[in-house]
This record gives C-alpha cells, structure tokens and sequence, in this order.
C-alpha cells in the first residue's frame, strides 16, 4: 500500500541555525547543513495501522511531509499504491489524507465551507459531496453545526470538521502528525476512535506520536526513528518483544539504547 | 486555482480588519480625518487672522501719524512696554509680552524732509505662520507710506493720472492660458497618486499577510499544500485575491473621492472640485484605475513574497514596515516642479503611473505615453509574480 525506502534529507542551516548553540550537540550537522534523514524505510499495508515513534527532533515530522509530498527527499522512494510521490506528487496527494493537532482550518469559513473546500481541491464532485459526504457528516454527529464558522466551534467540535476535512476524498493512506498533541481527552478519544474507524474500512494509517498507549491501542507496526534513521520497523509484536516484560516504554528505550551502542560503535 | 481565488476572497470579506482597510478607511475614515483636519486647520488659521496683534512703538513720538494710523488700525492692539534694547524687544515678544516690536528713527522727520529713506526696525516672531503678522505689518505699512508718497508727489505738483502712473508705470494684466482643470492638475493632480498608490500598498499589505504569514501561523498552510493542487496554482490564487482587495481599495478611495467632492461641493457651494472631476471624462477614469492594475499586482507580489517567508504575522508587519516607506520615493516625483511625463519618466515603474495620473486630470496627457508606461509597469509585475511563484516553491521559504 504505502512503501517508503532510504529516505535522506539534508537542510541547509540559515545563519541564525548555524550559531543555535544546541544544533553543536546534534551530530547531524556539518558544514552548514543539516541532515534530518539519512536512512529511513517502513511500510504499511491496506487496514494497518503504523506508529511513527521517535524522540523530539528525530525526524519523524520530514519523513510525514515527504511522505505527503510537501517535502522533496534527497533520495530514497516513496509510493503509494505504487504511484511514486516525488515523481507524481499530484497524483499522490489525490491518495492521501493528512491531520495533524493543528486543525488546518478557515475560521472565517463555516464548517461544511471548510470540508467542500478541500473536497474540490481534490477533485471531489458535486454529486457526490450531495449525498457521500452526508454519511461521514452524519456519523460525525458534525451535522448540526456544518453551517457555523469554525472559529466558534469547540475545540472537539473541530477536530471532528477536521476529521471530515481530511476522509472526505476517500483517501487510500491517511497521514496524522502527532494528532492528538495539545487535545483534551475528549477530543483526544475522538481521534482515536477515528483511527479506529479508518482501519476498519481498509485505510492504511501511519500516526507519529509520543504517547505509547495510543500505539499499544492502535497500532499494527511500529517504526521508530531516531537521529534520521528507522532504528526499528516491524510488528507492534515484535517491538513487544523487545523488552523481557514486554513494556512498550522499555522496548523503545532499548532501541534508542541500541541505535546509541551502534553509533559509538562506528 | 479559482477555487484557492473564491475561498480566499470569501474568508477576507468576512474579517473586519480586511472591511475597514477597504471600505472603512477609504470611504469613512480619511474622509471625517481630512475633512476634521481642513476644519481645525481653517478655524485656527480664522481665529489666528481675526486675532489682534498686540505692538509696542519705540519712539512713537518720531511719526505721530504712524502712531495713530496703527493705534485706529483695527487689526493692531497697542501694549503699553518700555523697551530700550533689542535683547528686551526680543525678550517681549518671545514671553508672550506682545507680538510686534517697531522701532521708529528718532530722525524720521528730517529724513523726509531731506528726502531720505528712514530705516526703521520690526521685530516679530515670523515662525508662526498662520497668525499672518508679517503680512498685515507690511499692510499698515503700505497705507501709511503710500500716504506719504502721494502728500510728497502733490506738493510737486504732479497730477492725480501722473501720480498713478507714477506709481505703477506698468500695469500688468495677466491672462493664464491654463483652464481650470489645468490648473488644479498641476496643483492637486500630484496629490491624487500620493494617496491612491499608497492605498493600493495598504489594501495589499493586510490581505498578503493574512495569505501568506497568517496561514503559516494559523497551521492552515500545509493542509492547502498537501491538496493535489500545484503551487503554481495556489500562489496565483492568492496572488489574484491580494491584487483584487488592493484595487477594490483604489476603486472604493476614487468613488470615495468623487462622491465627497460632489457631497461638499454641493453642501458648500464650492462647485470648482466637482465640476473639474466632471471634466474629467469616464474614458480617463477607466484608464486611472487600469494603470493601477499592474502597480498593484507588483505590490501584491512582494507583499505575498515578504509574507510567505516570514513565519508569523507580527515578522511579516516588521518586514513591510519599510516598504511603506520607500514606495513614497517613486511617487514623490510627479510633485515636484518641472517633473513632466516623457519616454523615461514612463518606464520608471509606479512613477510613471503617479505622473499619469496627473497627467490625465490636468486633461493634458499623450497617450502614446501608456504604451511604455503599461509594458513597464507589465514588465515589472510579471517579474515580482515569478520571483514570488520560486519563492513559494522553495522548501526553505515555507517550512522555515
């Protein structure tokens, strides 16, 4: 379903980066340049779910955007139901859905302005946003309040728009950067049960994210990244495995804790 | 690219501050100012006028005549100071003591009757302008040496015709071949670009931040370019919503404009505004505001560029700060004297649309003039789209 392989990225450093004194500690920059990937490969398949773990600053937030073709990687492949994202990124995006803890959207638009907006930015027909889009506007329970400007919405309320904003095209791979960042429980539990949702109906879902409780809810893999490489890609079984007691926290200790063993190694 | 053009536009006439800037300002708010600054100007400047100028006479005894023509003067109120020195005349009139200090020549008479010019001394603060001191001394002046002047000649014996001529050997009648729409071009034609082009700038500048700094700021950015829409698409989109507001905002200040002058002209009876705005005809209005069609869009497009690389609202406000500053350059020339429209005023960008402008309300314009001046300006707009299009699609302008 989705392929990602090798992924590198290297940014150049402007002048105010290049003196940010704790860039000195990352071994990842030299020269004027920062390389936030330098080796990053997982997959997904149709009805996965895969957690992106990964300390802050790993690289876990490039590889979403390269992955949604905002970024251009350096090298390495991205596809998605074997359509290449550098190459067709038009194309790709038809295939993807992205949300993140931010909503991504208008205040000044109402709710349903919002959702038809990025539907025809996606090719999405008339016809169909008459009578496919009522379901998913109905199992949201976002019905009564389609007509009011976002900018007065709850928080939760949002969240749901924006959960509609980004399935209404039917996207094959849904993207979701560190989701539920900065919600309350409440609209917390609704992106998960999203989630939830979405694999159910054979989406392939990839979510970074800090909390080790949503991947051991949700996830079917894991990939974690660390210093611009996949230091772990595999079943949320095996990374269970991992650690003795099968703690998701130790497992992801010991493979930052491997990564370090094998950077000092070389 | 429509549909990115129709949200954009929808979400901006929703926001009051976008409102005000198009319409308030233009078409409320600088009137009530211009028009609240004209009426205390004009009602300090009366007041001023109508203020009597309180003088001290050194040696009044020299002149008795001078001392009565300034004591019956009704715009003179005589103080009564013992001033000996200049440090003291001075003294006086800048502790508000009085407002004219005039020293007579204690010799005046035996100048006269020598035949002599008398020098005498005026001191007066010449700073403040609108109380007009200079001008109504140099009145009670002109009465009171012209009354001297015709008793001198009549007891010569010179007649009443020679005695004019005498006085005016040449009368000049002037007759201005400028009508009255000339005129006022060349004096407030220079005037009209100075508020309209700025406008155009202010009317872009809030629009491009809230599309471009604002978007990043408000985490909406991303979401748009992850959108199977090219970027060309989307910057162009914005592009043609920032241009769009910056001309509603020229269009609302020249019907603004207009509609006051009318208003006014018909309140006041000061029909000299309106009726050479009526003499300008449509064919030339048109023309006004399609010369502005390229000026904004270069604005437009630097304002989106500054904006899309500034990573909040308040670092793309720091970033435009200056170029308000500096578009007042190029639009300063059509104001200054003997600056007149030719082939290389007409392919200086936004220059030549300000000397336009003038141009077309003085009633005075070569047209062959808006061939250079639209490629120009064309020329210019075109390269600020396409420098702004490679901006937007550099990663390290977006995701800084």
């Amino acid at each position: 379903m989705i392929c990602v392989e090798n992924l590198t990225k290297t940014f150049t450093l402007n002048t105010r980066s290049k003196k940010d004194r704790s860039h000195k500690v990352d071994p990842r920059q030299h020269d004027g340049v920062f390389n936030a990937l330098t080796d990053v490969s997982f997959h997904c398949e149709r009805g996965e779910v895969l957690g992106l773990l990964g300390p802050n600053g790993a690289g876990k937030t490039t590889a979403l955007r390269i992955l949604s073709s905002a970024l251009k990687p350096d090298s390495g492949a991205v596809r998605i139901n074997e359509v290449d994202v550098v190459r067709s990124p038009l194309l790709a995006k038809q295939k993807i859905g992205f949300l993140s803890g931010k909503t991504g959207l208008y205040g000044r638009l109402t709710a349903r302005e919002n959702i038809e907006f990025f539907a025809r930015l996606h090719g999405v027909n008339d016809e169909y946003l008459a009578t496919e889009a009522e379901t998913i506007y109905r199992n949201l329970g976002i019905v009564h309040y389609l007509d009011r400007r976002v900018e007065h919405l709850s928080t939760g309320m949002q969240q749901k728009v924006s959960i509609a904003r980004a399935v209404i095209h039917k996207p094959d791979v849904l993207v979701l950067d560190e989701p539920t960042t900065g919600l309350d429980i409440m609209a917390t539990e609704i992106i998960l049960e999203f989630i939830q949702l979405m694999k159910e109906q054979g989406t392939a879902v990839i979510f970074s994210t800090h909390h080790l409780d949503e991947v051991a809810m949700l996830a079917d893999r894991v990939t974690v990244i660390d210093q611009g490489k996949s230091a772990f890609s595999d079943s949320l079984q095996a990374f269970r495995e991992l650690s003795a007691d099968r703690d998701l926290r130790r497992s992801f200790m010991h493979v930052l804790n491997l990564e370090k063993a094998y950077v000092a190694s070389i | 690219m429509w549909q990115v053009f129709n949200k954009e536009l929808i979400e901006l006439l929703r926001d009051t501050k976008t409102l005000f800037f198009i319409i308030a300002l233009p078409m409320v708010v600088f009137p009530v100012l211009f028009g609240l600054i004209g009426f205390l100007g004009s009602s300090a400047a009366l007041k001023e006028h109508q203020k009597m100028v309180r003088y001290v006479l050194v040696n009044p005894d020299a002149s008795e005549r001078f001392a009565n023509t300034m004591f019956y003067h009704s715009d003179f109120e005589k103080v009564d100071l013992e001033l000996t020195t200049e440090d003291e005349y001075i003294d006086a009139i800048k502790n508000d003591k009085a407002d004219l200090v005039i020293v007579l020549n204690p010799d005046f008479e035996k100048h006269l009757a020598a035949g002599e010019s008398s020098p005498w001394q005026v001191y007066y603060n010449g700073a403040n302008v609108i109380s007009g001191i200079g001008i109504k001394v140099k009145e009670a002046f002109e009465e009171f040496t012209t009354a001297i002047q015709d008793k001198m000649l009549a007891e010569k014996g010179f007649s009443a015709s020679e005695l004019l001529a005498f006085k005016d050997p040449v009368i000049f009648e002037q007759h201005d071949t400028a009508d009255e729409r000339e005129s006022f071009g060349e004096t407030l034609g220079g005037f009209i670009p100075y508020i309209l082009i700025p406008l155009c700038l202010t009317g872009a500048m809030y629009p491009a931040i809230d599309l471009g700094a604002g978007e990043k700021e408000r985490g909406t950015i991303e979401t748009l370019l992850l959108t199977p829409v090219s970027r060309f698409a989307i910057v162009i989109g914005k592009f043609l919503t920032i241009t769009a507001t910056a001309m509603m905002t020229a269009l609302i200040t020249i019907f603004s404009m207009v509609f006051w002058s009318f208003i006014i002209g018909s309140l006041f009876d000061v029909s000299q505004v309106s009726n050479i705005l009526s003499s300008v005809s449509w064919f030339d209005y048109v023309l006004m505001v399609l010369l502005l069609v390229p000026v904004s869009a270069i604005f437009s497009a630097i304002l989106l560029a500054i904006s899309i690389y500034a990573s909040s609202y308040k670092e793309a406000q720091n970033y435009m700060g200056p170029l308000t500053i500096l578009v007042i350059f190029p639009i300063i020339a059509p104001m200054l004297p003997g600056i007149k429209l030719n082939f290389a005023w007409a392919l200086v960008p936004i220059s030549n649309v300000a000397l336009a402008i003038k141009e077309l309300l003085k009633g005075t314009i070569d047209y062959n003039y808006l061939v250079p001046i639209f490629l120009s300006t064309g020329f210019f707009a075109f390269v600020s789209i396409a420098f702004c299009v490679y901006w937007f699609n550099r990663e390290s302008v977006l995701f800084r």
